[in-house]
């Protein structure tokens, strides 16, 4: 029983982590149909962020968090504005550009912070284990488990909530009738991107004292955002966190059982085979034909 | 579609950017070392800049530029100086490869020194054995090779531990977990591991390997949990050694009753890890960067002001460092027309040098290294402490785990 | 009359399109007789296999709108096979009883196995090369197009495939070889030349094949068959309203598409000398794509020259000494510009030089009205 807990909870922490960077990948995607292949350079972003903001000015993790938003969001508007607006209706390009750009703040890094690792604290308050259920957990991981879920709540407000969200939503829906209503895309679409790429930065940020910091940490998690995004269905927050979830339980168990190659070789089969059967993944948005 | 001039002017300028860096002047491999005059030695090196091993092979890449500096600045060999040929294999054996083919076949180096991960020397092995070059590896490794182009100036298993894990079953126990990072390496150390394990009333409770890389390792330390071993022998290399160490201390366990014993963790790895994680874990090595002796006091001196205070030494590193001063000791003995790679590799041949670590010498049979093992637990300040220290230095014995096999000087000779 | 014209328009560009094929295969085999140093030559030939490689993903992606962001998985395929075959040739250089490859020495395993028992010949695994690749495009593209999956789509579960496949490599080190792929080959025998990866004898398989490959694209661009799958990537359900079966051709330009990539693959390992579970990685994936985007991804040529030249940019840059430190950003630098400026790629710029030359504005091309880029992407 105890294994079962065990395994149920560390599943629970791959999936928030997995939640954590999918979100942002979530929104960019489903809001705009860009394939941000940037992503995971926005990830990396924010943990040098966290790292530089610790060294330079002893700033601790949790304080330094709204600093890194808004840094990395910045660093997405830019982008938007500079690359991604020019390519307006060809999103297959947007494989391309992004990449491009990956690339690019993959080297200015490396060049600038150097190419070894980083090392960045976790906070004080959470460097210690407690148990729940009668298990040993880290208390970070539980963190950020809670911090996954506070995020998902605040986008999701701002998506449904929000003035802003609901502008987004209409454009989602039918770009130039939103227009004519006086909603002006470019505005949103650049505030949404900055919105996505903060995310990211914020992930970057909080999973950085479990890992290490290095020029290539975000490759790894593109890929793996992207098959929780199109798992849980385009356009649709409740999948992304369902997905993420599910994706991350499936990891821990069948890495468990068998060993990660495994479990990741095996989870890339089944989305395979799910986004042949169901292409708009599990929660699919219902549209008007 | 109609083109228009401002179509035509955008896409040539786009067009002209990119071609603009063609031309050959700026992309010209060291159109100086091309036309080289004679008074030089050329020597590859071939150490990832960039990668997942980046984090340990960038600081071998500073202590072989440290010694052919301070070569150079003795004056060279024989009056010529050395002129190192940089190259970033990117922690990719495919990359090594192919490098190396670019360092002897392009450059014409006469000797390269190079690689940390077993996966890249053997990659780059078959172009030193097909084109007779030299490799001068530093890097502690898991033996079972006889290659008559290497010098190997690492640590083979027997001189890690022989002494190590018999040690570990006294202190701690039985009980041994083995992880890994998926290559070779960690797959025969942990051939060896279980023939020591036997011989001692040793226990292997399980076997696992992560790809090289690999950072998630909350499902491994849940079977820690569960199998609870007494001791956790390690092999698992660059990136995952950080990742493991701070996942394990943010789990809560305790390295005084379930210890991690590597023989890969180094000061480079402490430091990225920092000190809380490091803290009450074993490693088996023949150099640690306290060590007390005139010439690691010298070494460390150096490499501190010549790359930055803040920076560590560590087995490997020192070995990239000794390994220099052999080279140029063996090229000392021949004359400037015979400076050949099989020349150089004879002359070395029983060569002893006064390394950080304590004299050292390369055995003629198999063109390893005699060294002084050691081993040392972490401390929370990022440094070891050395608790064992050997009383004399090892031969090595690249195939101790097989009896039966024996790397002569003429190569491998199986004797039934 | 205007069709009699416009048939002649046609019969020209094709003319003009097949001579630039032949013109510059014609460069690349005079290349030897200006270059004496053996090392250089080698580096081209591996750029021409690149080359070949940009070449097989423009069909898919540029002639029949599959973007396959998984094409290495067919060419590490073709260079797996090549590899078995010349490392069971080779006489065990490290420990090991005779006919087992080294590293499953290393690994403990005792017998060969059984997948590796057709490799013993040669020319089991030439064919192997080129089928195995498009036997399994076929099948995964039969998994796709049957289930009329499009788009982005397409693109992530090729990527997925490649993925799975790259992991299963490396995690069964004892049978592939693993992360170190398979080192330490013996020399192709072929009509009693053996291929040395430094000689010239490598370097003109290397042009036979791309000149070989290139005619048997362009053909079938020529083919009905081709003309059909450049109609289904402008619009398919168009094409399917008249009655084509659309998932067959997809999968046949698939699957020849994966045919190409497997047979540069081959050569790939003969020119390199050794295989690695890197030519089935996402990193040569996106490279290949982004090669393809430089040099314009509708024109086969194109495809090829913008492979070369990226990869050999790509090549001098990151050997010099200024650009030690900056080239990848550089590159990346340059491709986002290019994708942003010159969307139809080298080729399209090439091609609005020649119209504006000929003081015409610029149709498309081979007569079929081609619909302009829309949201479902081109």
């Amino acid at each position: 029983m105890d294994q079962l807990i065990q395994q149920f909870l560390t599943g629970l922490s791959i999936g928030s982590i997995l939640l954590l960077v999918a979100m942002g990948l979530s929104i960019i995607y489903g809001a705009m149909g860009i394939i941000n292949l940037a992503h995971g350079e926005f990830v990396m972003l924010g943990a040098y962020a966290a790292w530089f903001l610790q060294v330079q000015f002893g700033m601790g993790l949790l304080i330094s968090l709204v600093p890194i938003f808004l840094l990395v969001a910045a660093f997405g508007w830019l982008i938007e504005r500079f690359v991604l607006s020019f390519l307006n209706n060809r999103p297959l390009d947007t494989i391309l550009a992004t990449w491009g750009v990956g690339i690019m703040l993959q080297q200015a890094v490396r060049l600038t912070a150097g190419g070894e690792l980083r090392y960045v604290k976790m906070p004080e308050a959470l460097s210690n284990s407690t148990a729940i259920l009668g298990v040993q957990i880290s208390l970070y991981r539980v963190f950020l488990l809670v911090a996954s879920l506070v995020l998902f709540a605040a986008t999701w407000l701002l998506m449904n909530r929000t003035t802003v969200g609901m502008k987004l939503r209409a454009i989602i829906q039918d770009r130039p009738v939103a227009a004519s209503f006086g909603v002006n895309a470019r505005r949103i679409y650049g505030l949404t991107f900055a919105y996505g790429a903060g995310l990211a930065g914020l992930a970057g940020a909080l999973v950085s004292p479990l890992k290490s910091v290095s020029p290539e940490m975000g490759t790894g998690y593109v890929i793996d955002a992207f098959m929780v995004v199109v798992l849980g269905g385009v356009q649709s927050l409740i999948g992304t966190v369902a997905s993420a979830f599910i994706l991350g339980e499936l990891s821990g168990v069948i890495a468990f059982l068998q060993n990660d190659t495994v479990a990741k070789a095996i989870v890339l089969l089944a989305i395979v085979v799910l986004i042949r059967f169901r292409p708009q993944g599990m929660f699919a948005t219902r549209v008007r034909a | 579609m109609k083109l228009t001039r401002r179509q035509l002017l955008k896409n040539t300028a786009a067009f002209g950017a990119f071609a603009s860096t063609g031309f050959p002047h700026i992309w010209i491999k060291n159109a100086d070392l091309a036309a080289a005059a004679a008074g030089e030695i050329k020597v590859g090196v071939l150490f990832s800049l960039t990668g997942t091993t980046a984090i340990i092979e960038e600081s071998l890449n500073k202590a072989t530029l440290l010694a052919i500096e301070e070569i150079n600045a003795a004056g060279g060999i024989k009056g010529m100086k050395i002129v190192p040929v940089v190259e970033d294999p990117a922690s990719d054996p495919a990359t090594f490869a192919d490098k190396a083919r670019k360092l002897v076949v392009g450059d014409k180096c006469v000797s390269v020194f190079g690689s940390y991960t077993s996966a890249s020397r053997k990659a780059v092995l078959p172009v030193f054995e097909r084109q007779h070059n030299l490799y001068w590896y530093p890097t502690l490794y898991e033996g079972r090779e006889c290659s008559k182009n290497v010098i190997y100036t690492g640590a083979v298993p027997n001189q890690q531990q022989d002494e190590f894990i018999p040690w570990l079953i006294n202190k701690f126990g039985k009980k041994f977990y083995l992880i890994g990072s998926n290559y070779i390496y960690p797959k025969e150390e942990n051939n060896y591991c279980k023939k020591l394990l036997q011989k001692h009333g040793g226990e292997v409770v399980a076997e696992e390997y992560v790809p090289l890389g690999h950072s998630e390792f909350s499902s491994v330390i849940n079977k820690f949990k569960s199998t609870q071993p007494n001791v956790i022998f390690s092999t698992v290399v660059g990136d995952s050694v950080v990742a493991l160490h701070r996942q394990y201390h943010a789990a809560g366990l305790d390295p005084e009753k379930m210890p991690m014993a590597s023989l890969t963790t180094s000061e480079n790895e402490i430091a990225a890890m920092g000190g809380e994680a490091a803290a009450g874990h074993f490693t088996s090595a023949p150099y640690f960067m306290v060590y007390q002796s005139p010439e690691n006091e010298k070494f460390v001196a150096a490499y501190k002001k010549r790359w930055g205070a803040d920076k560590v030494t560590h087995f490997v590193s020192e070995a990239c460092y000794f390994q220099v001063h052999l080279f140029k000791q063996a090229v000392e003995k021949l004359a400037v027309s015979d400076i050949t790679p099989p020349n150089i590799r004879d002359a070395v041949k029983g060569q002893e040098t006064l390394a950080p670590q304590g004299k050292v010498r390369i055995e003629p049979e198999n063109l390893h290294t005699w060294l002084w093992p050691k081993i040392a637990q972490a401390q929370s300040d990022g440094q070891f402490k050395i608790l064992v220290q050997a009383k004399d230095w090892l031969k090595p014995l690249p195939y101790a785990a097989y009896p039966g096999q024996v790397c002569s000087e003429n190569g491998l000779v199986v004797q039934n | 009359m205007q069709s009699k014209s416009a048939d002649l328009t046609f019969l020209r560009r094709t003319n003009a399109e097949l001579i630039a094929i032949l013109a510059v295969c014609a460069i690349f085999f005079v290349v030897p007789v200006l270059l004496n140093n053996d090392y250089l030559l080698n580096k081209v030939a591996r750029y021409l296999v690149l080359g070949i490689l940009a070449m097989s993903l423009s069909l898919s992606w540029g002639y029949a709108g599959i973007l396959n962001l998984g094409q290495a998985m067919s060419f590490g395929l073709g260079s797996y096979a090549m590899a078995m075959t010349l490392k069971l040739k080779t006489v065990p250089v490290h420990t090991g009883p005779q006919g087992l490859p080294d590293f499953m020495v290393w690994n403990n395993v005792t017998q060969l196995p059984w997948f590796w028992w057709p490799f013993e010949s040669q020319a089991f695994a030439i064919l192997a090369g080129i089928a195995i690749p498009a036997a399994v495009a076929a099948a995964l593209g039969w998994f796709m197009f049957r289930g009329r999956v499009t788009g982005v789509y397409v693109a992530i579960i090729t990527l997925a495939a490649m993925v799975v496949l790259n992991l299963v490599i490396i995690d069964q080190q004892q049978y592939t070889g693993g992360f170190n792929g398979i080192t330490d080959l013996a020399q192709l025998e072929l009509f009693g030349i053996a291929f040395d990866a430094y000689g010239r004898s490598t370097y003109y398989l290397v042009t036979i094949c791309m000149t070989v490959a290139l005619l048997v694209a362009y053909a079938f661009t020529r083919t009905k068959a081709g003309l059909i799958i450049q109609a289904i990537r402008d619009h398919e359900s168009r094409v399917r309203y008249f009655g084509y079966d659309v998932g067959a051709y997809q999968i046949a330009a698939f699957a020849l598409s994966a045919a190409i990539a497997g047979l540069a693959g081959m050569i790939y390992t003969i020119v390199m000398e050794f295989a690695s579970p890197t030519f089935l990685g996402v990193q040569l994936s996106l490279s290949v794509v982004v090669w393809c985007a430089v040099g314009g991804r509708q024109s086969l040529l194109g495809a090829l020259l913008g492979a070369i030249l990226v990869a050999g940019v790509q090549g001098a840059l990151s050997e010099s000494a200024t650009f030690l430190e900056t080239w990848t950003l550089v590159m990346g630098g340059l491709f986002v510009l290019i994708v942003l400026f010159l969307p139809k790629g080298l080729a399209g710029l090439v091609a609005s030089l020649w119209a504006l030359i000929r003081q015409r504005p610029l149709r498309s091309v081979r007569g079929v009205h081609r619909i302009e880029q829309t949201e479902t992407g081109a």
